[in-house]
């Protein structure tokens, strides 16, 4: 074979991948706008106030584990404690932390030392300390040896009382009505759904750009931040929307989870061979489930329940995206045997399949496009005009696609500053150039990490914020 | 078409969606203003499909709006059933029939139990009478949360609900439990005194919890004995309803720190570290008389986050004391 027919047959394989990714992400848009709509349908005609505030609601245990998190922590806990819903607990788990996280939530929350039970669902690290507040008597602090996030959510588990329970991140500052929203579609299908996710805004400073649980003052105008906004909007209404719809829900983001708690302590709760484990957990949920012939839904809403940390440099944004790429081939792997199965449904035969297109072959298609493309202009057998027409028309694809996610979330809830999406619109066409790079490599650097068994969370330094009151 | 012509054509299409979906971003911004002026100018919102026309009935006379809505409530769409109970719960605080419509939803178990309960509740006191014929519903559902609703109706519980304390489905009997403790009565206690042995957890917890609600102190000898229960639930239910009580169980409870079974030493101890015995002893060491029974029985952690708080000069519930007092 010459290396000119290679170049071709390169050149034809990237096309064909860029058009079947395309079409895909493509289709699911359109269910996002379709679902999009009949979420706010549904927004209109409940009553979530009443919803929210009523005993009748179902009780969530909101679960937060926190390592060396001494800045954001208690942002995170002081808007968890002031969520508008009727029944809910909120138990914070110390990893172990080498900072001074501990202290300074003791000295925020005026907590005290106590001794309590656990209903040991799940074997964890040793647990060090109780602590509860007399002034928020919801609070339970949880202080425990290192042993990883999965096993500090399950030292939370261990001491959850309630029907439900949420996982979140420690830098995140929630919305006043995240929990009435979350358990608002819940209950449209209480029999059915086990868990659930929703959108979450990015910032840099999450206390800055959610005031009081209430006021939003996004998007922010960094670029690296801007760019990571964009992304998220269209890793949920472009993807996971539609994904909830067909039930392929893969990913219960571990910023906002809500399980059921009885099948959690059914499962063992979240697991620690993982890198992350949160994915893992959802991609168990739908094994279980399916093996078993359970009904079950695992969905996805588009309402915003809070904002979390965006990483402010390329340094730590890489660092960031190369594990979610390193859990997303870690999981996919363990769980290879449920694709293009028919057993598993959608998800076999629709979610992992799309995983595997968009996400794990990725890398290998980014770097092969890139190179042949160049490649193929310096030999000449890509004349430039093709080289100019290819790279517009990708960049033009990709702003479509994000205009028409900013557009879901601006009809869902137009919280954006008019200023601020206009920047975003401007930003777009650029992605490719600016964004997509750090992405792509994020992603070989997570693959080759995961080609070699790394399994370390590699914690990165957060932003620099304005302290808690 | 030659490759250039098409890509040509991929980039205005592209590029084409990409300028629409922009101006639709910000037409949509100019349009949820505009429908937001509207909306105050008109008083109510725009009608907008069949879920919001279900919501808004407003201008159609009152009993076509009934019948719209009773229709609604069986309608084989969801949307269209929430509307139309999100609509009789506003319509409630105008007309009886809406509250008529909203228990006939709970009856008909066509829509969630938990939205309808919630508007329920939200209305109290005036559905009242109307639940009691729901306690003989042949749902456990139903049952569950009728009897829950009947909470803010103490006379009426006190009358209708001890009987559901012998209901064959355990969260009917636990929610019979939960409604009793705002009754007070003598019937209520001798019921949650009967279930503290009941055989599911859940109905136990409840009991122990109802059972001091309504009498206190005197219940203290029957719910002690829970703090050993198999479950985890009930030896908590138990252990909450005894810190409730306050001061006074340190007597029922203080006997239990000797005895055989370890669970039992330690629900006992944890009574009494969130009472206040534990703290009121800061000063003496942690080896000798009542304070070294209880860290005995309560075990390393309850010893060490009583040190903790006698060096911050802080009590288990929020009490301070200057920190030389604190002092071991």
């Amino acid at each position: 074979m010459t290396a000119e027919a290679l170049l071709q047959g390169l050149v034809v394989g990237c096309a064909a991948y860029l058009v079947l990714l395309y079409a895909t992400y493509l289709a699911l848009m359109l269910v996002g706008f379709v679902e999009s709509r009949r979420t706010r349908r549904e927004l209109r005609i409940d009553d979530l106030a009443v919803l929210g505030g009523s005993r009748f609601s179902p009780s969530v245990s909101v679960v937060l584990a926190a390592y060396n998190e001494a800045v954001a922590l208690p942002h995170a806990v002081r808007s968890l404690l002031e969520l508008d819903y009727a029944e809910f607990e909120v138990i914070v788990v110390n990893d172990g932390s080498t900072d001074d996280t501990l202290e300074r939530l003791v000295e925020a929350l005026e907590l005290v030392s106590v001794e309590a039970t656990s209903r040991g669902v799940v074997a964890t690290e040793r647990i060090a300390a109780y602590y509860r507040s007399f002034r928020h008597p919801r609070l339970l602090v949880i202080d425990k040896a290192n042993g990883g996030k999965a096993d500090a959510l399950n030292a939370g588990l261990n001491h959850s009382r309630f029907r439900y329970v949420c996982g979140v991140d420690a830098d995140m500052v929630f919305a006043r009505d995240a929990l009435s929203r979350a358990m608002r579609a819940i209950t449209r299908d209480p029999a059915r759904i086990v868990g659930l996710t929703s959108f979450v805004e990015i910032a840099e400073d999450p206390s800055r750009a959610l005031v009081g649980g209430v006021e939003y003052d996004i998007p922010e105008s960094k670029p690296l931040i801007a760019y990571q906004t964009l992304d998220y909007l269209r890793a949920f209404y472009n993807n996971r929307i539609a994904w909830s719809r067909f039930d392929f829900m893969l990913c219960a983001i571990g910023a906002f989870q809500v399980w059921r708690r009885d099948l959690l302590d059914e499962l063992g709760g979240w697991s620690r061979d993982y890198t992350c484990e949160d994915i893992e957990l959802t991609f168990r949920v739908h094994r279980t489930l399916l093996d078993a012939k359970r009904p079950y839904r695992v969905v996805c809403l588009p309402d915003r329940v809070g904002v979390t940390e965006g990483p402010d440099t390329v340094r730590k944004l890489v660092a960031q995206r190369e594990r979610w790429q390193r859990v997303i081939l870690e999981t996919w792997w363990a769980y290879r045997h449920m694709s293009f199965n028919r057993r598993y449904g959608a998800v076999g035969l629709v979610g992992m399949p799309f995983y595997l297109l968009s996400e794990i072959v990725a890398p290998v298609f980014e770097l092969t496009a890139i190179a042949t493309l160049f490649a193929g202009a310096a030999t000449g057998l890509v004349d430039w005009w093709h080289f100019v027409f290819v790279t517009a028309a990708i960049t033009l694809v990709n702003s479509a696609f994000n205009a028409g996610a900013l557009l879901m979330s601006d009809l869902n809830a137009p919280v954006y500053r008019l200023g601020g999406m206009l920047r975003l619109l401007m930003l777009m066409p650029l992605e490719l150039l600016v964004y997509r790079p750090i992405m792509a490599w994020a992603r070989v650097k997570g693959t080759w990490r995961f080609l070699r068994g790394d399994r370390a969370w590699h914690k990165f330094e957060r932003n620099v914020r304005v302290e808690a009151a | 078409m030659d490759g250039r012509t098409t890509l040509a054509l991929i980039c205005a299409l592209a590029g084409g969606a990409w300028l629409l979906l922009a101006a639709g971003v910000l037409a949509s911004r100019i349009g949820s203003r505009t429908r937001t002026d509207l909306a105050a100018i008109a008083g109510e919102w725009p009608l907008y499909d069949e879920g919001d026309r279900t919501r808004s009935p407003t201008g159609a006379r009152e009993s076509e709006t009934r019948m719209l809505l009773e229709r609604g409530l069986r309608s084989d769409e969801q949307d269209v059933r929430v509307a139309s109970i999100t609509a009789l719960a506003g319509l409630a605080d105008r007309y009886e029939w809406a509250i008529d419509g909203l228990v006939e939803a709970l009856a008909s178990g066509l829509e969630s139990p938990v939205r309808v309960a919630a508007q329920l509740d939200r209305l109290a006191p005036r559905p009242g009478r109307r639940l009691t014929p729901l306690l003989g519903h042949p749902s456990d559902a139903v049952r569950f949360i009728a009897v829950r609703l009947l909470a803010r109706y103490p006379t009426l519980a006190g009358l209708h609900v001890p009987d559901l304390t012998r209901d064959p489905a355990p969260r009917v009997r636990a929610a019979a439990l939960e409604t009793l403790r705002a009754a007070h009565s003598a019937e209520a206690l001798r019921c949650s005194l009967q279930l503290i042995g009941d055989p599911q957890p859940l109905v136990r917890a409840h009991a122990c919890r109802t059972a001091v609600a309504i009498a206190g102190p005197v219940t203290a000898p029957y719910v002690a004995p829970r703090l050993a229960d198999d479950s985890w639930w009930v030896r908590e239910a138990a252990r909450e309803a005894l810190v409730g009580i306050g001061r006074d169980v340190a007597l029922v409870v203080e006997p239990l720190l000797e005895s055989d079974d370890p669970v039992l030493q330690m629900g006992a101890a944890l009574v009494l570290q969130d009472i206040g015995p534990v703290d009121d002893q800061r000063g003496e060491r942690s080896s000798d008389g009542e304070l070294g029974r209880i860290v005995a029985a309560g075990g390393r952690r309850l010893h060490e986050a009583a040190a903790e708080r006698a060096r911050r000069g802080v009590g288990v519930d929020g009490r301070t004391w200057p920190l030389a007092e604190a002092s071991p």
